[in-house]
């Protein structure tokens, strides 16, 4: 394009404003694309699908009242149940109270099967099993404090009397939780349950074929309706829709706060636009003067606008981009956030809403200046 | 025959709510190839009068007829395509486009032709030639003497070689050695290359130049004087 030129030295012209409006869309657009990536990134775990064949098996109390062993083998036998393991919540630390983390005591001969979702090497799992102070631990939680297979960690504990200790047999590999700490149940009994009777927060029950979990679900909790520890059995399905519930007020909230911070610069942007355009009010007349029509000047400043704040949202969403490339995500949100990058669509949103943002801040100042009076334009200097 | 023709015009202007008469009945014929200077006191209306033979302005009453058109009938939009290439511009304060070097000042009226970029570039070294700066193209406006930037200025008002050439004080800003030059350069214009120019001047040597000076007082012609001999000395 033959305006090409124009156009850009016009961009440049004042380079300490176009750096500031530069920074200014570049910040907004870094927070809106990680407003939005942390929704999305909610959004695909929640639907990930992952524990489709899975029931929990809580009291219907409440969570903190737990449910007596012997339901173990009782829910058993209801038929199209493929394994039954209980998780107990340890709810132990590392060596200070801020190192916090996910931990369960878990049936350890019975976790690689009802949690098929989490990945284990076989040799690891065999060392594992075989050890009957063995620890399995999420790959971020041993980046974060140095573990390796064969050190020997000890927690300590708060809701129970209980130092586990124990050494890491193993680590696993799963999509979304990487910080969690499992141990076994058997040693975590034995050292318990003079306090805690014979009793486990919850039982986790893998089911043959998804078909059937209503049903299944359905007879455990009739199985003991009228018993002193009534059950309340749920599907991880259940729960992700809960989650998903939330994640519908969190995204209202990150949208709105996201179109505000739009709306800020669309404001911010367009007192940046209308300085140029009215520092170029007799260079627009002469243009015109030439000969240029109004359309042509009109084309020619919104180009110039528009290229401004793609330009803006373009450093903004790509930086985001590449610096949750470079840093890792994971660690520095201790887990919150896992495999968190901004992804295509993500971009591609902030680069449309970066356009908008110079169409929005840019058209009246460009249709001013396409509109100016030649005459009235060079009276000032005629 | 006449290239310019004004019949009769009218140039009211509305301040507030009370009317300001510039222009009180103004009849006048521009020959082809005629080199006119326009004079008169300040608030004359001659940058008035100026504007309306350049079609960037309309009368409130009476015509404006340029190479038997009538211009002060056309749109908004017909009146910038007829100026792309049938009127020159010269300007007091150059208005030059800072941001753009020589050569591209002068290409920007070729911006809205045609041409392919090869003969805008043979284009607008012509008119950098005729205007003796074909060595400083690639100078910024800011790297060049007052001179030198009315000499581009005189490039970019050549460049689509129009019918007609307006200039409004062309030396009002430049010190006597430089407005001489563009002068010069001017009457060059106007004898060699034939071009019809129409100048507004405060400044009696200026207009000397010129083979037909108009003035104007109050909006109204009080004396036209004609003189074919001028222009030849310089
Ligand atoms: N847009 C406008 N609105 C109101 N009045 C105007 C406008 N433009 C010009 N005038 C008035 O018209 C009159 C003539 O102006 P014009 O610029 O034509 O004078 P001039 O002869 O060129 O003067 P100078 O020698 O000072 O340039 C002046 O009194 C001016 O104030
Ligand atoms: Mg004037």
């Amino acid at each position: 394009m033959k305006f090409a030129k124009l156009i850009i030295r016009n961009l440049f012209r004042n380079k300490l404003r176009t750096f500031l409006t530069l920074s200014l869309m570049g910040a907004i657009f870094f927070f809106v694309a990680t407003l939005l990536s942390i929704l999305q990134n909610f959004e695909t775990a929640a639907n990930s699908g992952e524990g489709q064949n899975r029931l929990g098996v809580q009291s219907a109390i409440s969570l903190a009242n737990p449910l007596p062993l012997s339901y173990q083998a009782k829910i058993a036998t209801i038929p199209g149940i493929a394994e039954i393991a209980k998780l107990q919540w340890v709810g132990a630390y590392y060596k200070e109270r801020k190192n916090f983390f996910a931990n369960f005591a878990v049936d350890h001969d019975k976790m690689a099967s009802v949690w098929d979702d989490y990945a284990i090497p076989a040799d690891q799992l065999e060392a594992f099993k075989a050890d009957r102070r063995g620890a399995i631990v999420g790959p971020e939680l041993a980046k974060r404090y140095g573990w390796k297979i064969g050190d020997r960690v000890t927690l300590i504990g708060q809701i129970f009397p209980f130092n586990p200790e124990t050494t890491i047999r193993g680590i696993y590999k799963h999509k979304f939780d990487t910080s969690s700490f499992f141990f076994h149940f058997d040693y975590f009994y034995e050292s318990t349950k003079d306090m805690t009777g014979s009793t486990v927060g919850t039982f986790w029950v893998r089911v043959k074929d998804p078909k059937d979990m209503a049903r299944i679900s359905q007879q455990i909790d009739d199985m003991f309706r009228n018993s002193e520890y009534p059950t309340e059995t749920f599907t991880e399905k259940e729960f992700q829709q809960q989650f998903m519930a939330m994640i519908g007020n969190i995204k209202l909230l990150f949208t709105v706060v996201s179109i505000c911070a739009i709306f800020m610069v669309v404001l911010l942007a367009a007192i940046t636009m209308s300085m140029a355009a009215r520092e170029r009010v007799t260079e627009v007349a002469v243009l015109k003067a030439i000969g240029f029509s109004s359309g042509t000047i009109l084309t020619l400043m919104l180009i110039e606008f528009v290229t401004l704040g793609l330009i803006g949202g373009a450093l903004g969403t790509l930086g985001a981009k590449y610096v949750y490339q470079m840093v890792n995500m994971t660690e520095v949100t201790q887990g919150f956030l896992v495999a968190f990058g901004v992804d295509a669509k993500t971009i591609a949103t902030c680069l449309v809403a970066s356009i908008v943002v110079g169409f929005l801040a840019g058209g009246l100042p460009a249709l001013r200046s396409a509109r100016l009076s030649v005459v009235d334009g060079l009276r000032k200097v005629w | 025959m006449s290239l310019v023709d004004i019949r009769d015009v009218h140039k009211v202007y509305k301040r507030d709510s009370f009317d300001v008469p510039v222009l009180n009945g103004i009849s006048v014929s521009v020959p082809k190839g005629d080199f006119l200077a326009l004079m008169g006191p300040s608030g004359s209306g001659k940058t008035t009068l100026l504007n309306l033979i350049a079609g960037i302005d309309r009368p409130t009453r009476g015509k404006v007829i340029v190479g038997e058109k009538e211009i002060s009938a056309f749109s908004e939009t017909k009146l910038a395509a007829w100026r792309a290439t049938n009127v020159g511009f010269i300007f007091q304060m150059y208005n030059l486009i800072p941001v753009l070097n020589a050569a591209d000042n002068v290409e920007l009226p070729l911006l809205l032709t045609k041409l392919s970029k090869k003969e805008r570039r043979e284009h607008l070294e012509t008119a950098l030639n005729v205007v003796g700066l074909a060595d400083r193209m690639t100078y910024f406006p800011r790297q060049l003497s007052g001179g030198q930037e009315q000499r581009v200025a005189i490039a970019r008002a050549i460049v689509t070689d129009p019918t007609i050439i307006v200039a409004d004080e062309p030396t009002g800003d430049l010190d006597a050695k430089s407005a001489h030059e563009i002068l010069d350069l001017l009457h060059r214009l106007n004898a060699d290359f034939q071009k019809t120019i129409i100048m507004v001047t405060h400044d009696p040597k200026a207009a000397e130049r010129a083979n037909h000076v108009l003035q104007l007082d109050k909006g109204v012609l009080v004396e036209s004087e004609r003189r074919d001999s001028a222009g030849s000395h310089g």
